[in-house]
């Protein structure tokens, strides 16, 4: 209200106390150094926590109040987005502000799998009072599992030792891969299909055709037709937005990542090719915090194509998420972009319609945008005329689990579990048989071997009450239990709820109570009747398919559960 | 203004343009249930207690947030329409607590008459009540997460003192920053208490809230339900809270 009253040049004090909490110079004082010139737009408010919590280490509620006041906020609305994100460390009063370095260990299917709760543990027990190690969601680095952050170092099969020998040497900064930079993309005939476009010598509606013909379909996992999405985007009033959702967060899943990391220009490329389809003004890449070395590749070849730009370019910005994997999930990703709590949307009005700042908005999967470069230059059948079982195209699978070499495997549509398996992985892991699979990271459910000769592609599994998903082939063996796995996926689901709706926020929480509780006699018939509500009445896909780990035991794995 | 014509519950029911399921339900008499929808202002869709099942739809659409489409088919009283708005009823009742702070709890109403019980889920832990405010008394034990304090504090009064922080089953009302009540820069306007269903935000001092729901929706601003839902023998609300 101080603040408030003062605008409208009210006296600031009507009673001996302010009401609410007064703002503390030296917080202020922080804020306005992290921020520097930035524009204190509602929309950046989760970059500017970020940028005082990388200067502060920490956001303390004196840097958030004076947050608010610098940025013209209210401390709820402040709080509120601060709260929902868990890589922000709130330090309220009383409280210890966290030790410097963080130690993020991966506790999702595959780490948990291959050891992650000791790993926990013994981390816990031995890095000191100078570390703090937390269990982490999913951070996209199944084929090494057990992983870990340290600070913002990735480590791969991780151990105490591993991650004692870094914390002591302070190697601590993200480890960029070696990939393909700006200049060899460029000499080998890369964003020549872009400039192709932009300078008309090819017409959309060719470009529209080869995509079409091709059968390109969203590869996060919804598996929209792509074409059909520019169709409609195209066909709203300008200005229209395209947002590259970078989330990648689904348990199981790498392959963007891969992506990334590998072949950063051809993902530019391909986003910019769709941004020119349906005529964007801006694009934005909303980039998930977990994956600190592709931030810094982005970062750098944003720079290096800007500097040197093939053709016209639209405005490119680079968001950061802050761990929320409901942020994947396309319309809360847009209200983050906002700059607001990462909740889902109510469809309709669909994206394409009211998008990013109500604008028609484009949202593309990163292996998706990466596919499109490819299609255009090798031709629609290149990729359609790949596929098994009559399935067409092609398209990475992210395998892990019980196999020998796990990892991102490119396969063709219609392939089969045994075969990404036996072809792609190295076999089963020695000692190990295939007992089951989950065909789609955490959301797809859970599949019996005895289906492991069925095509992995969209649609097809559904008769199993299953989907493909961002094609997270996770592989479980008899030394694994599916009732496991999922109380492993549910408790997942419950901790990424945004708390937004009754059927996901109360029904996570209850199926994984109800699961540990009696963790070899489930309830069946409450749990049933649970997950039918969960995936009939939730807002957005992150609750409707929470539920289907339990379905999938309650159908394949009943033995497991009524003993 | 044009019509929209479409089908709920077997029966037509016309529609104006722009009109939600659950208005043009209430006008033809259908009973939907609902909670974090209020008259006069913004529909949220987050509570999912009037979901409906619509013909040639994969899942169960807000009645609150969808408008008609003509032709279309429609069913609130279908044995799966009623298995989720139940199952939602249920899962907020078993966290709610033992004995409902105002007789008129909206989520107390809406339970007895489709025979809801909390009793199969065990309970939520419960925050603690927040007495520090001289006219407003905190319990967010019976909060049911449906935001119609925040609607009413940030965009009805424009005054945004409340917020909603946190995330998943932790997802909680704060004042300001987290404060308790009492030292936010709450101006104690009351259109939260107003907005509540549940009495977690009740007038201070008032064990339970006495004030039969006809009566007080005759004086003024009221957001609780609507009169045609009040039905004889629950309007009162006299029997036990559940």
């Amino acid at each position: 209200m101080g603040r408030r009253n003062r605008a409208a040049g009210l006296p600031v004090m009507l009673r001996p106390v302010p009401k609410g909490r007064p703002t503390d110079a030296s917080a202020l004082a922080d804020v306005r150094a992290a921020l520097g010139v930035a524009p204190r737009r509602r929309d950046l408010l989760i970059e500017h926590l970020h940028a005082v919590q990388d200067a502060v280490g920490y956001l303390t509620s004196d840097h958030l109040n004076a947050l608010a006041e610098e940025m013209g906020l209210t401390p709820a609305e402040v709080y509120e987005v601060a709260t929902f994100y868990h890589h922000f460390d709130i330090v309220r009063d009383g409280d210890a502000p966290p030790p410097p370095l963080t130690v993020r260990v991966c506790d999702s299917i595959a780490c948990e799998m291959a050891g992650a709760a000791d790993l926990l543990a013994a981390l816990r027990d031995g890095l000191g009072a100078g570390v703090r190690v937390v269990p982490a969601p999913c951070i996209g680095r199944c084929a090494g599992a057990p992983a870990a952050l340290v600070g913002a170092r990735a480590v791969d099969r991780a151990s105490v030792e591993a991650v004692r020998g870094l914390v002591e040497s302070g190697a601590v900064d993200a480890e960029v891969p070696s990939y393909a930079g700006f200049r060899p993309y460029r000499d080998f005939g890369g964003y020549d299909v872009l400039r192709a476009c932009v300078e008309g010598e090819r017409p959309y509606e060719d470009v529209h055709a080869v995509i079409q013909a091709s059968g390109l379909r969203g590869l996060g996992g919804a598996g929209f037709p792509s074409a059909r999405k520019w169709t409609f985007v195209r066909a709203e009033p300008a200005p229209r937005y395209v947002a590259l959702n970078a989330d990648e967060g689904e348990p199981g899943t790498f392959k963007d990542r891969y992506c990334m990391e590998a072949d950063p220009h051809r993902v530019l490329e391909g986003l910019l090719i769709a941004a020119w389809a349906v005529e964007a003004e801006s694009v934005w890449i909303y980039l998930r915090d977990e994956y600190p070395a592709c931030r810094e590749i982005l970062t750098r070849e944003l720079d290096a194509l800007r500097a040197d730009p093939p053709c016209a370019l639209p405005e490119i910005h680079l968001r950061r998420g802050a761990g929320a994997y409901i942020c994947g999930e396309e319309t809360s990703l847009i209200e983050s972009l906002e700059g607001k709590r990462g909740e889902p949307r109510l469809r309709p009005p669909y994206p394409a319609q009211v998008g990013l700042f109500g604008r028609p908005t484009l949202v593309h999967n990163v292996e998706t945008v990466y596919w499109i470069p490819e299609i255009l230059r090798r031709g629609a059948d290149w990729f359609a005329s790949e596929g098994r079982r009559g399935r067409s195209g092609m398209r990475y699978f992210s395998v892990s689990g019980r196999v020998k070499e796990p990892g991102v495997y490119l396969a063709p549509a219609g392939v089969s579990a045994r075969e990404l398996i036996d072809e792609y992985a190295g076999g089963m892991a020695d000692g190990h048989d295939f007992y089951a699979f989950l065909p789609g990271g955490a959301s797809g459910g859970i599949l019996p071997a005895s289906l492991g000769d069925e095509p992995l592609d969209f649609d097809v599994l559904a008769e199993h009450g299953s989907f493909i998903g961002s094609a997270a082939i996770v592989i479980l063996s008899d030394a694994d239990t599916a009732a496991a796995a999922a109380v492993n996926l549910l408790r997942f689901f419950r901790h990424e709820s945004c708390g937004k709706c009754t059927p996901c926020r109360v029904g996570t929480a209850k199926a994984t109570g109800l699961m540990a509780e009696r963790p070899r006699k489930w309830d069946t018939g409450l749990l049933d009747e649970l997950a039918e509500t969960m995936a009939d009445a939730s807002i957005c896909g992150l609750g409707q398919a929470a539920a289907n780990p339990i379905r999938s035991v309650l159908r394949f794995f009943p033995e497991e559960v009524e003993r | 203004m044009s019509e929209v014509r479409f089908t709920l519950d077997g029966v037509e029911v016309a529609a104006d343009d722009g009109e939600t399921i659950l208005m043009a339900a209430r006008r033809a008499g259908v009973r939907i249930p609902h909670l974090c929808y209020a008259d006069g202002m913004r529909p949220d869709g987050n509570c999912r207690a009037c979901v409906v099942e619509i013909d040639g739809e994969r899942v169960l659409a807000p009645s609150c947030c969808r408008e008609p489409a003509d032709g279309m088919v429609v069913r609130a009283d279908s044995d799966r329409a009623r298995r989720a708005q139940r199952m939602v009823l249920e899962l907020l009742l078993c966290d709610a607590p033992a004995e409902a702070y105002r007789r008129d709890s909206e989520l107390g109403l809406w339970a007895r008459e489709l025979e809801v019980d909390g009793a199969r889920f065990p309970p939520r832990q419960q925050p603690l009540p927040d007495y520090s405010h001289p006219a407003i008394a905190v319990r967010l034990d019976a909060c049911i997460q449906c935001t119609r304090c925040v609607r009413a504090c940030r965009e009805v009064q424009g005054n945004d003192v409340i917020g909603y922080a946190g995330r998943s089953a932790e997802a909680r009302i704060v004042f300001d920053a987290e404060l308790p009540m009492g030292e936010s820069t709450c101006v104690a306007c009351g259109e939260c208490v107003q907005a509540c269903p549940t009495g977690a935000l009740m007038p201070a001092g008032l064990e339970v809230e006495d004030t039969p729901p006809v009566a007080a929706a005759s004086q003024g601003k009221w957001y609780g339900p609507h009169r045609s839902e009040l039905r004889p023998g629950t309007d009162g609300a006299r029997d036990a809270a559940p």
